[in-house]
């Protein structure tokens, strides 16, 4: 009942008409920055906090803090709307959480069914977006207990777990699969090493201290791939890509979603709500999930319309269950949620445990206005799906040109390097020849995601427990992780020796 | 068929190459121009000036050039256009290894930094070759210090109690920060233990990415012993989550953290100053150095950069161009003295 109260006054604030225009301009600048490759909503965020602060500058103190955090919020679940487009599009991702999502997407979108995805995509991100923000209204206090529990141990595990899932996005092998793995936790090994502080495999290059950056490889290997692909298979004059089919997904697609979105949402607001897990890896796991659980695992990849809803509902859940920590905590989960926090800061609101005592405006105004901006969003985004489909009918020979400028453009907007530029390219020509051969590129970029995690957390728990391996098997939740990965690589496996039809790929 | 292929594949990679030489001539051709005209003596700046923050957005070093950018604007202290430009890569080495072959003699490039210059440029591993003595030093502008902070129900009431544990025991206790071994929380964390003759080595370091996740290891029950930086420990502590052993601070720090000890007063004689301030290139001419010594000291005592900074929750301290290179110089001794003992000095 307090709660409630307490929301209520968050819609009060939220809806005072200068709050519900910097809601609709908030996320209307997130849109666009989730389309426009090269601004993802870090920087897109960084750059519009000393705009808002002249915008809000005539409010009092308190005021002004609600609504320019109204307005960065929107940016930045709004960026997760947008970071969709270009994915189904132009198998270009212009976010790491929307990587997933050209897996499907993109099939989705040459079958002449970019408007069904887009549309899905929509609504998907925006029933999350409110299934998150009543997870977050009802459970932020023990929730951001439990997030606290896990340690180094118990992510290890989660890691594991993950990277155990990844036969889900094997394609026609599973071998190629576990190779493609394998390369990518090689890759991620570049760098400067985060828990001895060892430099790896960098040469002394500059460039390289930090790895190789994520965005670069994954826009490499799908999208410039995918251009020199069609380029060598002459599918210039092509012209059966071209034709979009209805705009508006039809009654059997939302049959077909709804489970997903569902799940994409509750898996994605938990996952979320980790320090550091974010957004990427509630994508990837919710695809492997439904592609595990669903009737037809062999239609993912293929373009099924789950293979769009589930991780764009999950990369949207995510992106309010990582408020949690950073509200109840003043721990960000994610690059995004650090730049909001030092926004609160500058209006001397400080997320942390007192938030909601010292600054109940702010806080509930917050969450108010999310609620708000996602009904906005859906709104917003559904009269410009029929718009960006039209992307689609462009000629294959205008629209290749057009995604290396836009995926250069992009790489370099964020990396400001043409060091990346170059890897980029690099990239490009492997993907294209990996692909060729059959190999799965997904497993590659999960492998680079997880690498890191995994290896970091492993360290970090070991050097705690003083070396002792048990420590990842006495800790209850560690625990059912592990086994749970176990059972998931060990139970197909079983099944086929007993001569049960599982879809275990042959060659295994 | 073959054949045709591997042209195709030719000529897309020329195009590609094409467009990235494209992007690499222009950022070429703007910085020799910034050289060029360094020259143009008296009336400096007659050029837009541009402030780098070695570093993505939204971090320390970014918003310190943007805060810097807008009140210089908004005061009128600097008539031409600023810009903030982000360099991110290696932690600023690989801005460092350009600005300081490149852009040696452009006044119209200045830089943003804080300790890790100097850490950066002494460590073995992930060494950048190039130090602030590459630099010209113009101005500290802020401060903050480190702090050893426990959970509020730990054993360790004090600094003597956590040092006689690890004495007795290195393994007993898990210490964690945000940021990587040989880098500053690493050091803030055993700047105490190395003075009170403990070796640092045996100390039981465990690195997270960025001190919010080195905040949840502790209250997690993860970590038991965290350093980071003194102005982050404030909400945790009014919300009674945790206690601050000591701060690294020459004399006791105002606000919540005002009964907070320092090392020094605990008999450690140990201080660590984070400091952030504005450096220019190694062979600057005299007019701009001139030029923002002057400016840059208008902008510490002008009343929009004090809002400024209560605003962001930094503390003002400000060295002119000599006081602050021959602090960077006692900095260095320190560092190094640090990285030794640790055996990670290169």
């Amino acid at each position: 009942m307090d709660t409630l109260s307490f929301l209520l006054e968050g819609f009060q604030t939220a809806l005072q008409p200068h709050n519900l225009l910097f809601a609709f301009i908030g996320v209307l600048i997130g849109t666009a920055v989730g389309v426009l490759p090269g601004i993802g909503p870090m920087s897109g965020v960084a750059l519009l906090i000393p705009v808002t602060a002249s915008m809000t500058a005539g409010l009092s103190p308190e005021q002004a803090a609600a609504s320019s955090i109204i307005l960065l919020a929107g940016v930045y679940y709004g960026a997760m709307y947008g970071g969709s487009t270009t994915s189904i599009l132009l198998n270009t991702p212009g976010e790491s959480s929307s990587v997933v999502t050209t897996l499907d997407g993109y099939q989705m979108a040459r079958q002449g069914r970019a408007g069904a995805a887009l549309a899905i995509a929509a609504i998907g991100s925006f029933v999350a977006g409110i299934v998150s923000l009543i997870g977050l209204v009802l459970l932020a206090e023990p929730l951001s207990n439990v997030a606290l529990k896990f340690g180094p141990a118990e992510y290890f595990s989660l890691m594991l777990l993950g990277l155990a899932a990844v036969s889900g996005l094997a394609g026609k092998s599973m071998t190629k699969a576990w190779i493609m793995t394998v390369f990518g936790l090689l890759l991620s090994t570049i760098g400067l090493d985060n828990v001895s502080g060892v430099a790896r495999f960098t040469y002394n290059i500059s460039y390289l201290y930090g790895g190789l950056e994520f965005l670069t490889v994954a826009v490499g290997l799908f999208a410039l791939g995918e251009v020199f692909k069609s380029i060598l298979h002459n599918e210039m004059n092509d012209g059966d890509i071209a034709k979009i089919g209805r705009i508006l997904p039809t009654k059997s697609d939302l049959k077909e979603s709804a489970g997903p979105i569902a799940r994409g949402s509750l898996l994605g607001f938990f996952i979320g709500v980790l320090p550091g897990a974010g957004a990427t890896l509630a994508s990837f796991f919710s695809y492997i999930l439904e592609k595990k659980i669903s009737k037809h695992p062999e239609k993912f990849g293929q373009g099924t319309i789950a293979g769009v809803a589930a991780p764009e509902s999950a990369n949207n859940g995510a992106s309010g269950g990582a408020m949690i920590p950073l509200l109840t905590l003043g721990i960000p989960g994610s690059g995004t949620t650090a730049i909001l926090m030092g926004a609160l800061i500058m209006y001397n609101v400080q997320p942390g445990p007192l938030l909601f005592d010292e600054h109940p405006a702010v806080a509930w105004g917050l969450i108010a206005s999310m609620f708000i901006g996602n009904v906005m969003l859906l709104i917003l985004n559904m009269p410009l799906v029929k718009l960006f489909a039209k992307i689609i009918q462009t000629p294959t020979k205008y629209l290749l040109p057009l995604i290396i400028a836009i995926s250069i453009f992009g790489v370099y907007a964020v990396q400001v390097t043409t060091f990346d530029v170059f890897l980029l390219l690099a990239f490009g020509l492997l993907g294209y020849w990996l692909a060729e051969h059959d190999y799965p590129l997904a497993p590659l970029v999960l492998g680079l995601v997880l690498g890191p995690m995994i290896e970091n957390n492993m360290r970090r728990a070991l050097t705690a427990s003083n070396g002792d391996y048990l420590v990842f098997v006495e800790k209850p939740i560690s625990l059912v992780l592990l086994v749970i990965a176990l059972l998931w690589i060990a139970v197909p496996f079983f099944m086929k020796l007993r001569g049960k039809t599982v879809i275990v790929n042959e060659d295994m | 068929m073959k054949k045709t292929k591997w042209w195709g594949l030719l000529a897309a990679g020329m195009m590609t190459l094409a467009l990235a030489a494209c992007g690499g001539n222009e950022s070429a051709g703007s910085k020799s121009s910034g050289s060029n005209s360094g020259s143009s003596a008296s009336n400096y700046p007659t050029k837009p000036i541009t402030i780098v923050a070695p570093s993505g957005a939204g971090g320390g070093w970014d918003l310190t050039a943007r805060a810097i950018v807008k009140v210089l604007d908004e005061t009128g202290l600097v008539k031409q256009t600023m810009t903030v430009e982000n360099k991110p890569g290696g932690g600023g080495a690989v801005f460092m290894a350009e600005y300081a072959t490149q852009d040696v003699k452009n006044d119209y490039k200045l830089f943003v930094n804080s300790p890790p210059i100097i850490i950066n440029n002494l460590k073995k591993e992930g060494n950048s070759p190039f130090g602030y003595k590459d630099t010209t030093p113009l101005a500290q502008l802020t401060k903050d210090f480190g702090a050893i902070v426990v959970k509020a129900d730990s054993k360790f009431q004090t600094l003597t109690d956590l040092l006689n544990a690890i004495k007795q025991n290195p393994k007993s206790v898990t210490i964690a920060g945000g940021s990587a071994p040989g880098s500053m929380d690493h050091l803030v964390a055993i700047l105490p233990i190395y003075k009170s003759g403990i070796d640092p080595k045996s100390v039981k370091y465990v690195s997270y990415d960025g001190g919010g996740e080195a905040m949840a290891a502790l209250l997690g029950g993860n970590a038991d012993v965290i350093a980071t930086d003194a102005s982050s420990v404030g909400e945790y502590l009014k919300a009674g989550k945790v206690r601050v052993l000591a701060v690294s601070a020459p004399e006791r720090l105002g606000g919540v953290l005002k009964d907070m000890p320092t090392m020094k007063e605990l008999g450690v004689d140990a201080e660590f100053t984070i400091w952030r301030g504005v450096f220019g290139p190694k062979e600057m001419s005299s007019e701009a150095k001139a030029f923002w010594e002057e400016t840059l000291k208008k902008l510490s005592e002008h009343e929009k950069w004090k809002e400024e900074l209560q605003k962001q929750g930094w503390e003002a301290e400000y060295r002119n161009s000599e006081e602050f290179t021959k602090f960077l110089q006692e900095q260095e001794q320190q560092v190094g003295d640090l990285l030794k003992s640790l055996g990670m000095h290169k």
